[in-house]
């Protein structure tokens, strides 16, 4: 297995970790606080960002599985598997973000508005996608299901969003943006994205390993050539022979 | 074009026998749908029963859990004695029987649905004469979507230790957009007088063609005896 450079690894890392500190800096002094919303309306600066490489993520679960389906290499399933985990995650993120702000707005913790509703059926999809994978024994037959359930569920996301503009609608559709609020939200794409794109890659290699674990794991143990010393006690498995 | 249709009668016909012999699928599927139905009947409350997208709902639910009975029921016959591989040995496309499964399962459902909608219509006292045939043409479309992915995960969980709870988690968030265009479709037409169409429809016809030509492709790669 190729391994990544760990001094670059941490460098990646520490990088990602500065700008999110950054980004958390300009959100808290660099931007104003919005009129109607408050201070909650700063949970925006995160929100859409992970929104986006939500969907990031999903395109790369769906990619994954085509490239399994017709390669049959069990590295596209540790891709897919690897950004399922992180749309779980970003897709909680989305809506728990997406709940805190609707408390603000409207007074609830949930609404069924087409936004809200769609990232609860998006984040239950993927979440579909990790619970079903311990389920199945044979690797082989996990990573085909796996696939077949990606591909379906990506394609599936379009029709999610269609259905649910058909219920009634409460959540701004564009917001009008000061020069540091656009600033702020432009700058928190990157370190977002790059934990993304780590994440991926982190989970990705864990696979990896974890099944070429698990294949050494399978190999038959070789016979111990060295005879029992005099004295020492039976197996459990000889004692019933003896 | 005879040839291929002709495989699919037989295949469809197999299907319909081995029911009819049986009688293993559609007897539970028919009593599982209206308990379902009668148990929403009772938890929603009298305030609830005249309410149109609650008979929707319901039978929604009953379609679901019923549907993916009658799924899993149609494949797991091909898992005894060897039938798939047999079935794969003889010289036919993969993709002509995964037409054939669809055609019987859809007939199955379209039985269920015959049975389990008059039950919900009288016990929710949902008034379907304002608009009886989008209702009809609605659902048809939904069933469609439905039975395509149903069919095509069938086949693929047949093979796992789990097989129905899992088919279940599988195909229920798949089949979510069909519920939510066609609830909000029907709450339009009955609650508030709207006619259908624009999205609602866009959305059913989009997601059956997705399902159909997603699974006739795919199944080829997942069949294993």
């Amino acid at each position: 297995m190729k391994q990544i450079n760990p001094i670059f690894s941490g460098i990646y890392w520490l990088t990602t970790l500065a700008l999110l500190v950054i980004g958390v800096v300009m959100v808290f002094a660099y931007t104003p606080t919005e009129v109607t919303m408050g201070p909650v309306q700063k949970i925006f600066y995160l929100h859409m960002p992970i929104a986006i490489c939500t969907f990031f993520s999903c395109m790369v679960v769906f990619i994954a599985s085509v490239g399994y389906l017709w390669q049959r290499k069990a590295m596209w399933d540790h891709l897919a598997h690897a950004a399922a985990q992180v749309v779980v995650i970003y897709a909680a993120i989305v809506l728990l973000t997406g709940m805190i702000w609707g408390r603000a707005a409207w007074g609830a913790w949930w609404q069924w508005t087409p936004r809200l509703t769609f990232s609860l059926v998006l984040w239950l999809l993927y979440v579909v996608y990790l619970v079903i994978r311990p389920s199945i024994e044979s690797s082989q037959r996990r990573a085909m299901i796996c696939a077949v359930y990606g591909v379906v569920a990506f394609l599936d996301v379009p029709l999610v969003y269609l259905s649910v503009r058909l219920m009634p609608d409460i959540h701004p559709t564009s917001i009008e943006l000061e020069p540091a609020m656009r600033n702020t939200l432009l700058f928190w794409f990157i370190p977002v994205t790059m934990l993304t794109v780590g994440l991926i890659t982190a989970s990705f290699r864990l696979a990896k390993r974890q099944a070429a674990c698990n294949v050494i794991r399978e190999l038959p143990m070789p016979k111990s050539k060295t005879p029992r010393p005099l004295g020492t006690p039976l197996s459990s498995g000889n004692r019933g022979v003896v | 074009m005879m040839l291929l249709l002709r495989q699919i009668i037989l295949l469809t016909g197999k299907d319909l026998r081995i029911e009819a012999r049986s009688r293993q699928t559609l007897g539970l599927v028919i009593v599982l749908g209206i308990l379902i139905i009668v148990v929403l009947g009772l938890g929603l409350g009298p305030e609830q029963l005249t309410n149109g997208a609650s008979a929707t709902a319901a039978l929604w639910v009953a379609y679901l859990f019923a549907g993916v009975l009658v799924f899993e029921k149609t494949m797991s016959v091909e898992r005894h004695d060897g039938a798939l591989a047999s079935l794969l040995l003889a010289p036919i496309d993969r993709s002509v029987i995964y037409v054939a499964k669809l055609i019987s399962n859809l007939i199955l459902m379209l039985i269920l649905a015959l049975v389990i909608t008059p039950v919900a219509v009288v016990l929710f006292g949902f008034d379907l004469s304002a608009a009886p045939w989008q209702f009809v043409m609605i659902m048809a479309m939904s069933i469609l979507g439905f039975a395509a992915v149903g069919t095509l995960f069938a086949a693929v969980v047949s093979s796992t230790r789990l097989q129905g709870g899992l088919l279940a988690i599988v195909v229920l968030p798949l089949a979510l957009p069909l519920v939510i265009a066609s609830t909000q479709m029907m709450i339009q037409l009955f609650r508030d007088g709207k006619p259908i169409g624009g999205t609602g429809l866009t959305v059913l016809l989009a997601a059956d063609v997705l399902y159909l030509v997603t699974s006739w492709l795919v199944f080829e790669l997942i069949l294993e005896p």
